[in-house]
């Protein structure tokens, strides 16, 4: 595999540093670069010259000569410099900047001078306002209202009166840049899309898909608000929305809402309707109806989402069944419940009214509308509350699904932007294995795991063992915790709970994680199960984790193609 | 608000090449004692923790007041990752004791790292950034080519993004938002489009072509392509440019940059010219560089280090004599 003359100039620079060595060696350790390493020759210079050098008994070359610059002083306020500082970094917020052009040694220079105050972040904190120059030519980092680190910077002083001086060779890192950032209220309207990815203020045109008088308990228990809740439409999608106060259109209506507040109920967007928002009714013929609006709002069981409410949808249900219970009330009371699926994934159904459909008929499809959904543990939960919510429909939209195979493959990134889902399978590196991965204790009493023999509930117990992987997956983007459970561990290990037990007798498991994290570490793997996602972050339950298979060529490729790059 | 959700979440961890994380120069976050600290590139990848590979190329164990520490370097085809493993990370150090006996015996090895992105400024005013090692493992040849067409993967996607942000009207989050930029680059890009101004990505995308065709086995130096495609219709042009060179005093009117990229053309050239069969001596570079106007010591020795180390164009075959390849 090794050709001299291919290395023939590196092995010319590595003879010249080192003269004895022998070049079949010097291609030897090119080759080894290159084929092992993936280092071209050029790159791995360096690395084979010290080598060589070494076997040699030569010194390597010191790394660095040390610099006779005066030492940087770092101080945060004007008050800490004196005048023959040269080389200061300070953090300050510019309040102007004026440029100006100077003769300057017989030449003709842009050079600008302006304010600056320290204590940049103190908010009301007392500041001290110096004038600077700037010498430099910094006028984009310089920006007035931004904070910035100067560095490199010296104190001038002239008749008694201390100012900056910004040189050519100062570094300037804007720490905040001078557009506010806060949001006012657009009167342009925004797209129902775009206002779902937003955070502040917005004003949208749309029209009222559905309207839902309710009342409300005030949270310090003195009485009860009347408000409307309901759905706005436009083209581009729909949103929730919270009227608290008199709310009298009626479905249909076109209006254009000004200043609405975006509130995150759980992960779902809606708009606020209060005091400050301004809702009048527009006029455009061209906007959408109210038909082809309901029929384009119509969501599938992906984009569910924990708190959406008045939600159109049709499902496949799987299974079906029924239980009693006593409520509160002491009222005995029956709810129906099963599992539903469609084309992106599985959920459950829930009804708290009976529905013409049983056990034998399934598979069959439903039409529901104005439905709400809560999540239990990463899996959508359809809350059915009236019966002429639900349409049984005669045929199944889509070749029935066998529930029990289906698992719908979701790329990792928009899986963890979304909300929770189950019935997935997604690929991300794995960049960690937790500690606290393999053997561990749970209390007997609530099942949780024990940290040091205790319960952080049930105090010190005499835990039972139990197998569990806590593995962190990454792809760069977005990252999920991910859990397995004993038989999906057991699986994955190709090794009994016994054996992982024996394995970490002798020194608390310490080898066995070793060992787990130099296979792991780096490697892509595919997991099968549910996706909790919440404002804390993802917690990924796998019921089937494997080794994925990666195609070099072929992910080079994709990469190429979707970049556009070849050489 | 927002702070408050993402504090309690994970970092992800970002894939960037070495060049991209030792050319950003803009610290972000940290200002509570709880905050995320980053260091945002030009690509506008805010990097708090960070997941690299690379041939090992340096390691040594430093013993500090507070115990042993441990540095060292990978490199991708972009250049070295710096890293360390502080002494608050015992847990890693018999580890890393055993890694710096087979690095000190000859062997060398692909490593994956896991770390945190970590920033500090030299005395002379610099802004330097490595990496705090949180994990990693020993890697074979696969797992490194895996990483390399991620890595190309997510750079160009940051190279895309860079390019919609430059078309947006404004560098704010909804402007951004709108010329296209996806979700988790809009603040970094924010941050990095006013503190880094108007450059080019072009010199990452070479770094990214290097990688893919390493992954996929056919390992070339570009920069070398590049240099002998353009070598003979420039050798002429050398010529006629020394001559215009030959004056002693610089006649251009354009005060020197200080920009490091700029130093480093000029010392390469410097070198390229001037160094004889055993080299050019450092204080001859220096003079060389007084005559075209650049005098600030330290800038010009960053150039020629980072020339030696990162982009690999000279040699030192004897210390304090410079050669290019």
């Amino acid at each position: 595999m090794s050709n001299p003359e291919e290395f023939e100039e590196e092995i010319r620079a590595v003879k010249e540093a080192v003269p004895e060595a022998e070049e079949a060696a010097i291609a030897g350790e090119f080759t080894r670069y290159r084929d092992e390493f993936l280092v071209p020759p050029k790159h791995a210079l360096r690395s084979v010259i010290e080598h060589f050098q070494k076997e040699a008994g030569m010194e390597v070359n010191a790394p660095k000569s040390t610099s006779t610059r005066p030492a940087a002083k770092s101080v945060e306020r004007f008050t800490d410099l004196s005048s023959d500082d040269t080389n200061v970094t300070i953090e300050v917020e510019v309040v102007t900047y004026v440029p100006r052009m100077q003769m300057v040694r017989g030449e003709e220079k842009q050079i600008a001078f302006g304010w600056i105050e320290d204590n940049p972040w103190e908010e009301g904190g007392q500041r001290t306002r110096w004038d600077f120059k700037d010498w430099g030519n910094h006028a984009e980092s310089l920006s007035p209202g931004s904070v910035v680190r100067l560095e490199g910077v010296s104190v001038n002083e002239w008749n008694g009166k201390r100012s900056l001086n910004i040189n050519q060779t100062s570094r300037v890192a804007v720490l905040r840049g001078s557009e506010r950032k806060v949001v006012v209220a657009p009167s342009e309207p925004t797209s129902i899309e775009r206002v779902l990815g937003m955070d502040g203020f917005a004003t949208v045109v749309a029209r009222v898909i559905s309207t839902r008088p309710m009342t409300v308990n005030k949270k310090d228990g003195s009485g009860t608000i009347d408000m409307v809740k309901g759905r706005l439409a436009d083209d581009s999608g729909t949103i929730g929305f919270a009227c608290f106060g008199s709310f009298e259109h009626p479905v249909g209506t076109l209006l254009k809402i000004e200043g609405a507040a975006i509130r995150r109920f759980r992960n779902t967007p809606e708009l606020n309707i209060g005091d400050r928002t301004k809702v009048e009714i527009f006029h455009d013929g061209g906007f959408a109806s109210l038909d082809d609006l309901a029929a384009s709002s119509v969501m599938q069981i992906g984009q569910l989402r924990d708190g959406s409410a008045d939600v159109g949808i049709t499902v496949q249900l799987t299974s079906w069944g029924s239980r009693n219970f006593t409520g509160k009330d002491g009222a005995e009371k029956t709810v129906w419940g099963g599992d539903a699926v469609d084309p992106t994934g599985t959920c459950r159904l829930t009804a708290w009214s009976e529905l013409p459909i049983d056990e034998g008929s399934l598979p069959l499809a439903v039409k529901l509308s104005n439905v709400r959904v809560r999540s239990w543990q990463g899996t959508p939960d359809i809350t059915v509350d009236r019966s002429e919510q639900v349409e049984v429909l005669d045929k199944i939209p889509w070749e029935a699904i066998d529930a029990s195979t289906h698992s719908v493959a979701v790329d990792f990134s928009e899986l963890l932007s979304g909300g929770s889902r189950s019935g997935v399978t997604s690929t991300a590196t794995v960049i960690s294995v937790a500690s606290g991965s393999g053997i561990i204790h749970r209390c007997p009493e609530c099942k949780k795991a024990m940290r040091d023999g205790a319960c952080r509930e049930h105090g010190p117990q005499e835990g039972v063992e139990d197998l569990r992987l806590r593995i962190i997956l990454d792809d760069g983007i977005s990252n999920g915790a991910l859990i397995l459970g004993r038989d999906s561990a057991e699986a994955f290990l190709g090794q009994t709970m016994a054996d992982v037990q024996t394995a970490t007798k002798g020194d608390d498991g310490e080898a066995f994680l070793a060992d787990l994290r130099s296979k792991m570490l780096g490697r892509k793997h595919t997991f099968t199960g549910r996706a909790m996602i919440d404002a804390q972050g993802a917690l990924l339950m796998a019921d089937q984790f494997v080794l994925a298979e990666v195609d070099l060529t072929e992910s080079a490729n994709e990469v190429r193609e979707r970049w556009g790059v070849f050489v | 608000m927002i702070g408050n959700q993402q504090r309690s979440r994970r970092q992800t961890a970002i894939r960037l090449f070495a060049r991209e994380f030792y050319e950003s120069s803009l610290p972000d976050g940290g200002q509570g004692e709880y905050d995320p600290r980053y260091v945002v590139t030009k690509l506008g990848a805010r990097v708090n923790r960070m997941y690299v590979c690379g041939v090992v190329e340096r390691l040594e164990r430093r013993d500090t007041e507070r115990g042993p520490m441990f540095s060292g370097a990978v490199r991708d085809p972009t250049g070295l990752h710096l890293w360390s493993v502080g002494s608050f990370r015992p847990e890693l150090h018999i580890e890393m004791e055993e890694l710096v006996a087979r690095f000190e015996g000859g062997d060398r090895f692909l490593m994956a790292c896991v770390g945190k992105s970590n920033h500090y400024t030299t005395e002379d005013g610099g802004f330097r950034c490595r990496m705090q090692m949180e994990d990693y493992s020993i890697i074979d040849r696969d797992v490194y080519a895996t990483w390399l067409i991620e890595t190309a993967d997510q750079t160009m996607r940051r190279i895309g993004a860079l390019g919609m942000a430059q078309s947006a009207e404004t560098t704010d989050a909804n402007a951004l938002r709108d010329a296209g930029v996806p979700s988790d680059l809009i603040d970094g890009l924010g941050l990095s489009l006013n503190h880094y101004g108007e450059w080019d990505a072009e010199g990452y995308k070479v770094g990214v072509l290097q990688a893919l065709s390493a992954a996929e086995g056919r390992v070339v130096s570009f920069e070398e392509h590049e240099a002998e495609s353009s070598a003979d219709s420039s050798s002429d042009e050398k010529e006629t440019k020394a001559e215009v060179e030959l004056p002693e005093t610089p006649t251009e009117s354009k005060a020197p940059s200080t920009d490091g990229i700029e130093i480093e053309t000029v010392v390469l050239e410097i070198i390229t010219e001037h160094a004889g069969d055993e080299g050019i001596d450092y204080d001859s570079i220096m003079k060389h560089c007084a005559q075209r106007g650049f005098t600030d010591e330290d800038s010009i020795e960053d150039a020629v280090y980072a020339l030696r180390d990162d982009k690999c164009e000279i040699m030192e075959p004897r210390f304090g004599w410079f050669k290019s390849l």
